[in-house]
């Protein structure tokens, strides 16, 4: 098996809309991946397609099933959260758990009694009873004590407070990923989750503008600070951004050679969020 | 792997209030009006008040149970014997109501509360969850209302015959003694095969229609096989007559819509059991319902809901929610 995910001109059109344009991608095992794109960009629409929950065009192979014709099988395999607060509104905490321990053999339920301790919830509550924070804690707690070869998680933090999404992110490092998995993650708040990543992949109006792994990324990028003396000669090496800070500009380069830049002044490797600011630029225009 | 046994706990957890809570109150009202209305009846009666034989003889109960001979008696508790699950009809008659809107809802709910997106997050197959849903509607909610009209028939039985010992007259011996008593319950748990064959169609398509309708699934089901009637009822007037509307209401409306009313069968089956006695009845019941294995319209009817449900599984898989 090459890879976990693999897309060759995956396709999906909504009406005259392309909502993925003949994407071409490759996961590898072992991974953190980070899909990073505004909205309406088709990161749902691209983890949808992976997941058999919609159809499409193109070839697409997740660990090395076709999601249109092989959905059962892979869902053994696979474990996703596609959308925030989906838990139906009767269930309790205690029959939801029972239920996914009955259906799933790789469920974990000392594990997902672990997470739930660390919550508020307890098992005779129903999911209407509950604030949105507290549904995507308990489906949180049930996704991570499934022992799934590949974990999707789109938006996966959406109205929880801060302490609880740093905790979770560190949960997801220490306790739930090994090299035996890969987690796909989408979110908005991309500096959240900067540290675990390994991979990242930008994605916008449908189409891959960076596919890199974050090793890549300080040899790649870098950012420099530059007095106005120096501004036309680092203008002349086609920055991909600028901006100003003090009365000095910073600029963001895209494949210049680190010993070039090194003579405008100290070389800095650019965060995700100032990354995407300058590869999204134009996406509302 | 004991998926399905989880998938049943689960639609059972879902609709409590229609399997459960809708027959614990049915019955509940059932009781309350029998066994009241028992009790004001030999108040009543004690006070002289009671009329029998339509004549204003004014006899008290007592004199009235006294005066009962004893072929009429035999007669009286054969008839009991066989009779008393009668009094739970209105129960089956509520299954039929959760029945249809428990299939109407089951897969457009999930939907329209995209919980759909969690239930697919899991190990278990569209096919299974569809028939999880056939087999709740068809067998779990039928047996469940069985057992609750069981209970309630035996317990006006026994409150009729306690309050008729009361009076002097003991039917314990006669209806206990007669072998329909528990006969007619086995044939009672006998329907429900049938019951599953001939509903079929109904919840198959109902089903359908839940997991195909975008909003208001009530009116696709329904409203289209009605407007449907009324289109033809008027080209009908208009043209002469070219359809035959009797058998599109019979076909389509009652039977496609119907037939999740237990013993809605039985409409079906032509009328010559003119002379149903306590001997007979339950054989007849039976006879009736075991026929309807031989008529065409059982097995077309099996194989439309089939139909239908495969229909259902394949939309919940390939049903775009993006």
């Amino acid at each position: 098996m090459s890879g976990v995910l693999t897309a060759k001109g995956l396709n999906k059109r909504y009406g005259k809309q392309l909502a993925v344009d003949h994407i071409n991608l490759a996961i590898q095992p072992g991974r953190i991946v980070g899909l990073i794109g505004p909205n309406g960009s088709g990161k749902t629409t691209t983890l949808k397609a992976a997941l058999g929950l919609i159809p499409f065009e193109g070839e697409l192979k997740v660990l090395g099933f076709d999601p249109r014709t092989q959905r059962d099988e892979l869902m053994n395999e696979v474990c996703f959260i596609a959308d925030v607060a989906v838990l139906p509104r009767w269930i309790r905490v205690r029959e939801v758990i029972d239920f996914v321990e009955g259906v799933h053999p790789k469920f974990n339920r000392r594990k997902a009694k672990d997470y739930l301790a660390k919550t508020k919830l307890s098992p005779d509550m129903k999911v209407k009873e509950m604030s949105k924070g507290m549904i995507v804690q308990l489906h949180l707690a049930i996704v991570m004590s499934i022992d799934a070869k590949l974990l999707v998680l789109d938006e996966p933090t959406l109205g929880l407070d801060i302490l609880y999404r740093k905790q979770f992110y560190q949960n997801l490092l220490e306790e739930y990923f090994d090299e035996n998995k890969t987690i796909i993650v989408t979110t908005h708040q991309v500096e959240e989750i900067e540290h675990i990543l390994s991979d990242l992949i930008f994605i916008r109006e449908g189409k891959i503008t960076l596919n890199t792994s974050m090793d890549e990324i300080g040899e790649r990028f870098a950012e420099v600070m530059v007095s106005s003396d120096n501004y036309a000669a680092a203008k002349a090496l086609n920055p991909i951004d600028e901006r100003t800070v003090f009365g000095k500009t910073v600029f963001l380069f895209d494949g210049v050679p680190r010993s070039t830049l090194a003579q405008f002044g100290e070389l800095k490797t650019p965060g995700i969020a100032d990354l995407f600011v300058a590869t999204m630029k134009g996406t509302y225009a | 792997m004991n998926t399905m046994k989880w998938l049943l706990k689960r639609e059972y957890w879902e609709h409590k209030g229609g399997f459960f809570w809708a027959p614990v109150v049915v019955s509940g009202l059932l009781a309350l009006l029998t066994i009241g209305s028992m009790l004001f009846a030999t108040v009543a009666g004690n006070k002289g008040g009671f009329h029998l034989d339509g004549n204003n003889s004014a006899i008290n109960l007592q004199q009235a149970l006294n005066d009962i001979s004893d072929p009429q008696k035999i007669e009286f508790a054969k008839g009991l014997a066989v009779g008393y699950p009668a009094v739970a009809m209105p129960l089956m008659f509520t299954l039929g109501f959760v029945v249809f809107f428990y299939c109407l809802g089951s897969l457009y709910d999930e939907r329209k509360d995209r919980s759909i997106l969690f239930w697919k997050s899991l190990p278990v197959s569209d096919r299974d969850t569809v028939i999880s849903k056939a087999l709740t509607a068809l067998v779990v909610g039928p047996l469940i209302a069985i057992a609750f009209a069981l209970a309630l028939s035996l317990l006006v039985l026994f409150c009729l015959m306690v309050l008729a010992a009361f009076h002097g007259l003991n039917l314990f011996g006669l209806v206990l003694g007669d072998k329909n008593f528990y006969l007619v319950i086995l044939q009672i748990l006998s329907l429900i095969p049938i019951y599953v064959l001939w509903a079929l169609p109904t919840a198959g398509y109902l089903l359908f229609v839940s997991s195909w309708a975008k909003t208001k699934p009530f009116l696709w089901a329904v409203g289209v096989p009605v407007v449907g009637g009324v289109i033809l009822t008027w080209v009908n007037a208009l043209a002469g007559s070219p359809f035959v509307l009797e058998s599109y209401w019979n076909i389509i409306v009652a039977r496609g819509l119907g037939s999740v009313f237990p013993g809605s069968w039985l409409g079906q089956v032509a009328e010559t059991n003119a002379n149903i006695n306590p001997d007979n009845a339950v054989s007849m019941l039976l006879a009736n319902t075991y026929g309807m294995l031989g008529t065409a319209n059982l097995w077309i009817g099996v194989v439309i809901g089939l139909v239908f449900l495969a229909g259902a599984v394949k939309m919940r898989r390939y049903r775009d929610e993006g």
